[in-house]
């Protein structure tokens, strides 16, 4: 059983489809006269379009329509007034404005689709939507947070948050007060955004998408189009990366529905690497304020943590960017305080290690900041003030290792040679410098349902319709069916991403091993169970026999007791005219959950080597633990920690989106601007699980990782920039220019 | 310029090449050489479909071991008609504009972007995509590259739409003779970005690779 | 990208009348630029004429030194053996830039036309005095884009430290053509008034009033090969590359660098910059004050100090006024250790 015992390493089952290209991809789906659309964006972040000029674009050969707000087909779904999104969670308290696409000459922000070109090639609609010129009544607009911190308003729903005394910070023996900034992040993922849409009747819809649901993806569609989900079918069998940019329906894809309904051809948008910073989301530009004190013993006495964010004027999006704070240490007096500041710009949304990587960047560096004010190793540090229970709910932690992760990681890395004193470690022209930060997410559970059907030649296909976006699901759900009924892995077939299968929450929030897993987990037993009351059933050779005393592996009841004594999967079917045992199964959270605290926990080391007169930082060397319960497939698990690290290289030092405030517009919109990390910026690294289970979470043991792969990672680096030259940077990325020294 | 002579003997439209139609008239010609013609066709009345035959040409390039003869405008590109008109979809689109290496292809064994090829510069040429780099990739039992097998291995990629690309680019790393160190293959595997991350396997598995020693 | 004619020269001689012909003709080589620009919109011609069966692509000896042909590709010039071996700094400078694969698409003729990397210059709804006019299509003649620099007051991280002008503050984005700054390089042209070599640092040019204009080539002039005299400085080349990534990214500033060392003196040193100027940036006095002095830190200060003299920050580059000289004395003082 999976609690017991690690879990052998197995290859990716999806593998061999990704190394040929035979995995298909959104856009690489081909329908009988499919045609192609592309959006034009406004070119002004705050105004109004006094003129559109589509006539020549609608002459250009191959163009089969031009959409703009005075021809779009009706989006029914959108017909009533509505506070908030019209494809996401319920309504939130009344926005300044609605964003509803292509319905007014309003323009909100930089980039808003203007025009929706569709012609019968790409290479045709690309050069027609070229022709589509637009006039505006241009309105000053907002979108630089820091000129606008002051105007934060809370957010609907999440209060601010204070333990302890208020004031305790004033008398704190020692401490600390640091701003820090989270620059515009970018989701990036390979693949382009974009949509396949095909009206196969008046009222029934085939869609491909890049969602990271199919569910949720056609719960926005039916209800955009007020039809019955069952006539919504969605296929999302591969996604090329998603990151939480595909958490939610974005406005433009329901447009091309909408538009393929009127033309009456399947429609096929791809959009460019320009518009991906604009509208499917990003990390918010986020600045915050820590307050610390401590003692001379190293407690903490108090932390304050403030934090501002942007958003957009038709949207209050959140995240929960200050609530590391409030758990992760031992700490009496604590406050935190959360707030928006709603701008020209298109919404935010989640992005990996969400509101928490953000969070975890100020907080983890102030920890080291403060260890250094109190001369002590920024680890003791966190081990003085280490915390048993959850000191914002005051109950226990479900499982919590952080200790032995702080151990083993420590150990990797070589966390001995660090020398407290910043400078103190050079190799010719560079200085060397070691850093560590902690990283902790939610581990949720969510309500999912999951098929698994046993055939009588003892293969095994396991449903449901949760996406892949690349962390390894199927082969996890692959590992969890094995383990519960034996069948050998090459044996079990994996099928998801569409909503033909048993309903799935969207693959987001760490959750999924979680909450699918158990679903599967369940299916399975399931199956187990039904095998064994036959096998000891009258008339078996098993008859008599305790349902305990059975073991099933390979495809093979025994017993334990009788050496010998065996009877086979496929014998048991046949003789009971079975062809298939099939369950399907929905799992969710019991009610032990209430009382305990669940969450992963990451420990990230880097060794830095900074050359002081460029200012030039590399990571040299990258340790990451994770404390997440049971690792289900350790190959993947492994993966999705060094992918946490590349992500972590890139928000320390390279990742910021630009806007120039003056036009509201972005100037680094694309892959050669926009750097994310490349194979040069990245080192070996060692993953380190400490893989022991939960024994809270669910019956696998396995808690979540995709998160806690990156948050903290940030804080790591800084931390190791300011050991190597005694340079504090508090505003990500750290490029060049702010650790170089003025010589000359 | 006289240029892919395809001797013909009519002159038909809409699918006649475009070199048929203009050898028949010298107005028509000097009609179809200006950009603006098609509009201009459309704005007259003519077929839509002639005016795409002024806009194509014919082009002859051999991907993956099959002679293609296709008729594209020149503002194809390489990857497009890859993908949107022979149905190679294993070359991917990551960011059109030479950025990022998901669209990587061998062109005459050398890598290079499709996204900033036109396709007609390949005229002649052998282009190598993902799906001809196997020996015989048409089923379960086909053999795969070796760096195909190293990449399944060591689990180099997540969500697998950077791959193709990397595949393509590391098996050009090392027949450049790039491959010597890891350090060297970072910076040589450096045009090929995995949002994921999975660079620490992927270089684990060209360094496989090319230790193994195996032709590739 | 708009629709255009598309032709293809196998002569020096065809394609030089092909683009004298008709406006708006423009010479696709690699492609690496000049489709991007297309697909931007930044440039969108009436014709192209592809010049990559042209027979320019030869590297080879000769009595002064190296002709590099300028349809040779750059991955082929970095990996040549007499490049490697006589002209390091070349081979380095070529492998600091792009990707391995655009390396092997772009040729050295192209390199050398490279237009900004800006990004005003490339978003056409951004001020920009360097795009000019439409040069196709219904809008022809019309101005492409708002004109005024977007960069000065703006985003101008990457610019111009030296030589710009309130016009523009662009600069020229190839590191292959700061190496043949530093190595005095000549470039061979063919044009319809027939051939002229040029100097190196007379083909590129200052914004000054005309930014549309990046050099000084003719109208209808195609590059036929470059030339590099002999030197003495491959044992002490060094080209370092300051950037926001480890790899694949344009210059926030880099230096090119030569030594002829005997002993612990300098004998001769050449010197440039890139990412600082609207063109490959030599630093001609720094070289003068170097000159017959010994390679130590103090005179490597002096000599980045003297380079600065008349740098002048923009606002977000300013930290290229310390970047600069601290990677001039960086540079030099890898250059004075390889061997």
């Amino acid at each position: 059983m999976t609690k017991e015992t690690k879990n052998p390493s197995i290859d990716r089952v999806d593998g061999r489809m990704k190394v040929t290209g035979g995995a298909n991809y959104f856009a690489d789906f081909e329908l009988p006269s499919m045609a192609y659309c592309v959006l034009v964006g406004s070119e002004i972040a705050r105004g109004t379009i006094s003129s559109l000029d589509t006539k020549k674009a609608q002459g250009a050969p191959g163009v089969l329509g031009v959409f703009t707000h005075q021809n779009m087909p009706p989006i029914p779904g959108w017909d009533a007034p509505i506070g908030g999104q019209a494809d996401g969670p319920p309504p939130k308290p009344k926005t300044e404005e609605t964003y509803r696409i292509l319905s007014s000459p309003k323009i909100l922000f930089d980039g808003q689709p203007i025009a929706i070109v569709v012609a019968d090639t790409y290479e045709r609609a690309t050069y027609a939507a070229s022709l589509v010129k637009a006039t505006y009544a241009k309105q000053a607009s907002r979108t630089d947070l820091s000129k606008h911190v002051a105007e934060g308003i809370a957010p609907g729903g999440s209060g601010d948050y204070s333990r302890g005394k208020a004031d305790a910070h004033q008398t704190a023996p020692i401490t600390l007060e640091a701003n820090y900034t989270i620059p515009i992040e970018v989701h990036n993922p390979m693949e382009l955004h974009g949509i396949l849409a095909h009206w196969t009747g008046p009222d029934k819809l085939m869609i491909y998408a890049k969602t990271q649901g199919v569910n949720a993806t056609q719960n926005a569609m039916a209800q955009a189009f007020k039809l019955d989900p069952k006539n919504i079918h969605v296929h999302t069998e591969f996604m090329g990366g998603g990151f939480g940019m595909g958490l939610r329906t974005w406005p433009q894809e329901t447009a091309v529905v909408a538009i393929a309904r009127k033309i009456g051809r399947p429609l096929k948008l791809v959009m460019n690497r320009s518009q991906m910073f604009t509208l499917v989301g990003h990390r918010p530009y986020t600045v915050q304020t820590i307050r610390m004190g401590a003692d001379q013993t190293g407690k903490l006495v108090s932390i304050n943590h403030a934090a501002t964010a942007e958003t957009a004027r038709y949207e209050d999006f959140t995240e929960a960017t200050v609530n590391m704070t409030k758990f992760m240490y031992a700490c009496p007096n604590v406050s935190t305080r959360y707030r928006i500041v709603r701008l020209d710009r298109s919404v935010p949304i989640w992005m990996r290690g969400p509101g928490e990587a953000t969070g975890a960047f100020a907080l983890e560096s102030a920890m080291d900041e403060m260890a250094h004010k109190l001369n002590l190793d920024p680890i003791e540090f966190r081990l003085r003030n280490y915390t048993e229970t959850d000191p914002e709910h005051n109950r226990p932690y479900s499982s919590k290792n952080l200790r032995e992760a702080y151990e083993k990681g420590a150990d990797a890395i070589g966390w001995n040679n660090r020398k407290p004193q910043p400078g103190s470690l050079r190799e010719g022209n560079w200085l060397i410098g070691y850093g560590m930060s902690t990283g902790v997410f939610n581990a949720f559970r969510w309500e999912a349902s999951a098929r698994a059907l046993l055939k009588a030649d003892g293969s095994l296909t396991v449903q449901s319709a949760v996406t892949d976006i690349g962390p390894g699901t199927g082969t996890a759900l692959t590992m969890i069916a094995h383990n519960v009924l034996g069948v050998p892995v090459e044996k079990i077939k994996v099928e998801y991403g569409d909503t033909s299968l048993p309903k799935a929450p969207s693959q987001g929030g760490s959750a999924i091993v979680s909450a699918v897993g158990s679903a599967v987990f369940d299916a399975c037993t399931a199956i187990k169970q039904a095998l064994i009351e036959l096998a000891v059933k009258d008339g078996s050779s098993l008859a008599g026999r305790q349902a305990d005393e059975l073991t099933l592996a390979n495809g093979i009841l025994s017993v334990e007791k009788e050496p010998g004594k065996k009877l086979t999967v496929s014998e048991l079917m046949q003789v009971n005219k079975l062809t298939v045992i099939d369950r399907t199964k929905e799992s969710k959270a019991g009610p032990d959950h209430q009382k305990y605290s669940m969450y992963s926990f990451s420990v990230h080391f880097v060794q830095v080597r900074v050359n002081p007169l460029t200012g030039v930082v590399r990571v040299a060397k990258a340790v990451s633990v994770a404390d997440s319960g049971r690792i289900i497939s350790p190959k993947t698990a492994a993966s999705q920690m060094i992918g946490g690290v590349a992500g972590g290289i890139g928000m320390a030092l390279t990742e910021e989106a630009v806007i120039d405030h003056r036009f509201g517009r972005f100037v680094n919109n694309n892959f050669a601007d926009y750097h994310v990390a490349v194979h040069a910026d990245v080192p070996a690294i060692e993953t380190i699980m400490i893989d022991k289970p939960d024994p809270i979470i669910n019956p696998m043991g396995a808690k979540g990782m995709g998160e806690i792969a990156l948050i903290g990672f940030a804080g790591a680096v800084a931390n190791a920039v300011f050991n190597a030259t005694g340079q504090r940077v508090r505003d990500l990325p750290i490029t060049p220019d702010k650790v170089m020294q003025k010589l000359v | 310029m006289a240029q892919n002579e395809h001797p013909g003997d009519e002159l038909e439209m809409p699918d006649a090449s475009r070199r048929h139609f203009l050898k028949q008239s010298s107005a028509l010609a000097a009609l179809a050489l200006a950009p603006t013609a098609a509009v201009k066709a459309v704005d007259t009345g003519w077929d839509q479909k002639i005016a795409a035959a002024f806009e194509q040409l014919p082009l002859q390039v051999t991907i993956n071991g099959t002679v293609q003869n296709v008729s594209i405008e020149p503002r194809v590109t390489l990857l497009d008609l890859l993908r949107e008109q022979l149905h190679l979809t294993g070359t991917k689109k990551g960011c059109d504009h030479g950025q990022c290496g998901a669209c990587t292809v061998h062109v005459d064994g050398q890598r290079v972007n499709a996204c900033l090829t036109l396709a007609m510069t390949t005229e002649g040429s052998n282009v190598t995509t993902i799906e001809g780099l196997a020996t015989n990739d048409h089923g379960a039992t086909a053999r795969l590259h070796p760096m195909q097998e190293a990449f399944i291995k060591h689990d180099g990629f997540q969500c697998g739409y950077c791959t193709p690309g990397q595949i393509m680019s590391a098996v050009a790393c090392i027949r450049e003779g790039h491959a010597d160190s890891p350090e060297e293959v970072r910076e040589y595997m450096s045009g090929n970005i995995c949002r994921c991350g999975a660079y620490a396997n992927i270089v684990e598995a060209i360094m496989e690779v090319k230790q193994g020693g195996k032709k590739v | 990208m708009n629709p255009f004619q598309f032709t293809r020269a196998t002569t020096p001689k065809a394609a030089i009348s092909a683009i004298t012909k008709e406006s708006g003709t423009y010479f696709l080589a690699g492609g690496t630029n000049l489709i991007d620009l297309m697909k931007r919109e930044v440039i969108i011609p009436e014709r192209l004429v592809d010049i990559n069966k042209l027979p320019l692509a030869t590297i080879e000896k000769t009595a002064s030194g190296l002709r590099i042909g300028a349809m040779a590709k750059n991955s082929a010039v970095a990996d040549h053996e007499l490049v490697k071996k006589h002209f390091p700094l070349l081979s380095m400078a070529l492998n600091a830039g792009a990707s391995a694969q655009l390396r092997n698409m772009a040729t050295v003729g192209g390199n050398l036309m490279q237009r900004t990397r800006c990004s005003y210059f490339y978003d056409t709804s951004m001020p920009c005095n360097k795009r000019g006019p439409v040069q196709a299509g219904p809008d022809k003649g019309k101005p492409n884009g708002p004109s005024g620099c977007g960069a000065i007051g703006g985003f101008n991280r990457m610019h111009a430290i030296f030589g710009s002008s309130s016009k523009c503050i662009a600069v020229h984005p190839s590191d292959m053509c700061i190496a043949l700054a530093a190595l005095d390089a000549t470039v061979n042209v063919s044009g319809p008034k027939g051939d002229r070599r040029i100097p190196f640092s007379e083909f590129h040019r200052l914004p000054g009033e005309l930014p549309q204009k990046d050099n000084t080539l003719l109208p209808g002039e195609l590059i036929l090969s470059v030339d590099l005299p002999t030197n003495r400085f491959a044992d002490h080349s060094h080209y370092l590359k300051i950037r926001d990534r480890a790899s694949y990214a344009f210059a926030l500033v880099s230096v090119g660098v030569g030594l002829d060392m005997k002993g612990g003196m300098i004998q001769d040193v050449r010197l440039a910059m890139g990412g600082v100027a609207h063109k490959p940036w030599r630093l001609f006095e720094a070289e003068q004050f170097l000159k017959g002095k010994e390679a130590t830190e103090v005179n490597f200060k002096q000599a980045a100090a003297l380079a600065m003299k008349d740098a002048k920050g923009y606002g977000e580059n300013d930290f290229k006024l310390t970047l600069a000289p601290n990677s001039i004395i960086d540079a030099l003082k890898t250059a004075t250790k390889t061997a």
